[in-house]
């Protein structure tokens, strides 16, 4: 369900699941693990409640639930956290870590958890399987996927991907997408390592990243990176996307409204000073250094202040780019036209 | 004939009394407990979705096939090979079957990744991994057959003045094929597995993929009739694979083991 393969890292804490990960699949995680090594989910760190915040008696327990290990993609939400907002609400909001392979989805679905992160696709994947899932806030309004090649290639845009080895995970909504949008000329595709070694070694070698993470690594490496952002093909699912269940927007929707109102505040924090965030971050994910971190906050910006969101607001979402999406997974046949929920994957009274 | 028909309807009817009563039982726990289909898919969206993939699975089936019965003829192989030597030299033996031991508890998912970066992408690297997976097995019983043998047959054919050749190919080649039948039949289980978790890794370039490409993508879109479906075509070429080196194991039995046991008679 979530961005990145399982491939990677971690695999020490996997090495039980081989066969249940067979059975699985690897999970449609993807994007770099730069350093692979097992990682401890560990709790994220409480920040002390401000002194305006209501007594602890009185907050309400609330579960989120990451679709992967903490990162800058999550950076709004950890904001929310560090910085109390949550606490103001009323809200004890613990943040669960994911991994490759979190149901988070099916987690939220059957309501284990009060609410989620994933990708708009995602949801429309859960929705087609009678998920009753529903987003109810976008922080980032472009998607941070892109794709790697090296600058000696003169390769300047998706369009002219050719004569490369391409690796990229083979669960991505982006892949197929990749797969039935371009031509792909003397393209070999091959699955995601989940780090940019082979990256680094091979001059004709592309590979999936997010925006905020691989570039940096592969700079740092001494590589030559150009960046070819999904969203300039028109690929562009809402990321890290808040989600809870009907059940709970019919039921508890002052309760889900004080998770989204709090989590914007966190986001428009984090896009601002990220620091305490990112000790947050850090904290509970320390293969995520500082200096990645702050990169990774940076780069952020733009993306979750596009246009619509200046004018709109953080988190703004719209039936056109849902419905866009939606097209686009039917149309590279990963979702059936008939299955397609695009009504009922979001909502957006809660925004105001 | 009547009786030929009675004892297949006997072979038969119980498998498929009990898979009828499976579908029946899967198909009453999604009614009563309501499971939707993101979490349980029914069994009639399994079949529709074999039905409504059926090219793909028919690429994948044979694709993934190929690469483990590859695996599985190397491991069987040199596997062979490598009990051959144990038995032959005791202290290559000594000081190697404890390494061998390491193929059995290699965790899989971890080497993967290396493997492709050894073995290359595509049909090698998963061959790779269904190798390593597929080999123990084959390295254990050929070691055991080849040794494990009553010492007084050792004694008889020492008192005939047998050539360590003779003993070999009399003696500890015929022990050793039960053995032999008993660990293809474990390892070739193992070679659709390494097959299917070497393409996670290694596969996933051609046009067509194979089941493990397969079963991951549709996992990730929450298609869980499509994993099912994928899951039954992997169960499928496992018991087709089973099946062939069951017969084939029962074939050198009776005619091999049984030819070598009349031919110490009739010396």
């Amino acid at each position: 369900m979530n961005r990145r393969t399982a491939i990677a890292g971690f695999l020490p804490g996997f090495l039980l699941l081989a066969l249940a990960l067979l059975l699985h699949g690897c999970g449609n995680n993807s994007s770099a693990r730069p350093v692979a090594t097992a990682q401890p989910a560990r709790e994220p760190q409480q920040s002390p409640a401000p002194a305006n915040a209501p007594a602890d008696e009185n907050l309400i327990p609330v579960t989120l639930q990451l679709n992967w290990f903490p990162e800058a993609e999550h950076g709004g939400y950890y904001a929310a956290l560090a910085h109390g907002y949550y606490r103001e609400a009323g809200l004890d909001v613990k943040i669960l870590p994911g991994g490759p392979d979190s149901p988070v989805v099916q987690q939220v679905a059957r309501g284990m958890v009060d609410f989620g992160v994933v990708n708009a696709d995602n949801i429309l994947f859960g929705r087609a399987q009678q998920a009753p899932i529903v987003a109810v806030m976008a922080p980032l309004q472009i998607s941070p996927r892109c794709i790697l090649v090296h600058e000696s290639t003169g390769i300047r845009g998706l369009r002219d991907l050719k004569n490369v080895t391409l690796a990229v995970s083979s669960s991505n909504a982006f892949t197929q997408y990749l797969r039935h949008e371009l031509k792909l000329d003397n393209v070999k595709i091959v699955p995601y390592s989940g780090n940019v070694t082979h990256f680094l070694l091979n001059k004709n070698y592309a590979q999936q990243a997010y925006v905020f993470s691989e570039p940096f690594v592969a700079r740092k490496a001494g590589g030559d990176p150009r960046v070819l952002m999904l969203s300039e093909i028109g690929f562009n699912p809402y990321t890290s996307t808040l989600f809870t269940n009907d059940e709970k927007i019919r039921d508890k929707p002052e309760l889900v409204e004080k998770m989204v109102k709090a989590s914007i505040k966190g986001w428009e924090k984090y896009v601002n000073s990220p620091e305490k965030a990112n000790e947050a971050i850090h904290a509970a994910n320390p293969q995520m250094d500082l200096d990645i971190l702050a990169y990774g906050a940076r780069t952020l910006e733009p993306l979750v202040y596009d246009q619509t969101a200046e004018a709109e607001g953080l988190g703004t979402m719209s039936r056109a780019r849902w419905q866009k999406l939606a097209d686009q997974l039917i149309a590279s046949k990963q979702m059936k036209a008939d299955k397609a929920d695009v009504r009922g994957a979001y909502t957006t009274k809660f925004l105001r | 004939m009547s009786e030929a028909v009675r004892a297949a309807a006997r072979a038969v009817l119980p498998p498929a009394v009990f898979l009828i009563l499976i579908v029946v039982g899967w198909q009453l726990a999604i009614v009563v407990w309501q499971l939707p289909p993101y979490l349980v898919p029914s069994p009639q969206d399994v079949w529709a979705s074999a039905q409504e993939h059926a090219a793909d699975l028919g690429w994948a089936i044979p694709l993934t096939g190929a690469a483990a019965l590859t695996g599985f003829g190397l491991s069987l192989v040199c596997g062979t090979l490598l009990g051959l030597v144990f038995s032959q030299f005791k202290w290559v033996q000594r000081s190697i079957y404890p390494y061998a031991i390491f193929l059995q508890t290699v965790p899989i998912v971890a080497v993967a990744p290396l493997l492709i970066l050894w073995f290359g992408y595509g049909f090698q690297g998963v061959v790779a991994v269904s190798f390593i997976l597929s080999l123990f097995p084959i390295i254990t019983a050929a070691t055991s057959g080849l040794t494990q043998i009553d010492p007084n047959l050792v004694e008889l054919f020492a008192v005939h003045n047998a050539t360590r050749l003779q003993e070999l190919l009399k003696l500890r080649l015929p022990n050793a094929v039960p053995y032999l039948v008993t660990g293809a039949k474990i390892s070739c289980g193992l070679a659709v597995i390494g097959a299917i978790v070497g393409e996670i890794y290694a596969g996933f370039q051609g046009e067509h993929i194979g089941l493990g490409t397969l079963i991951t993508r549709a996992n990730a879109a929450l298609d869980t009739s499509y994993v099912f479906a994928g899951v039954l075509g992997s169960t499928l070429l496992s018991i087709a694979i089973f099946a062939t080196v069951s017969v084939l194991g029962t074939t050198i039995l009776a005619r091999w083991h049984g030819a070598a046991g009349r031919d110490s008679t009739t010396r």
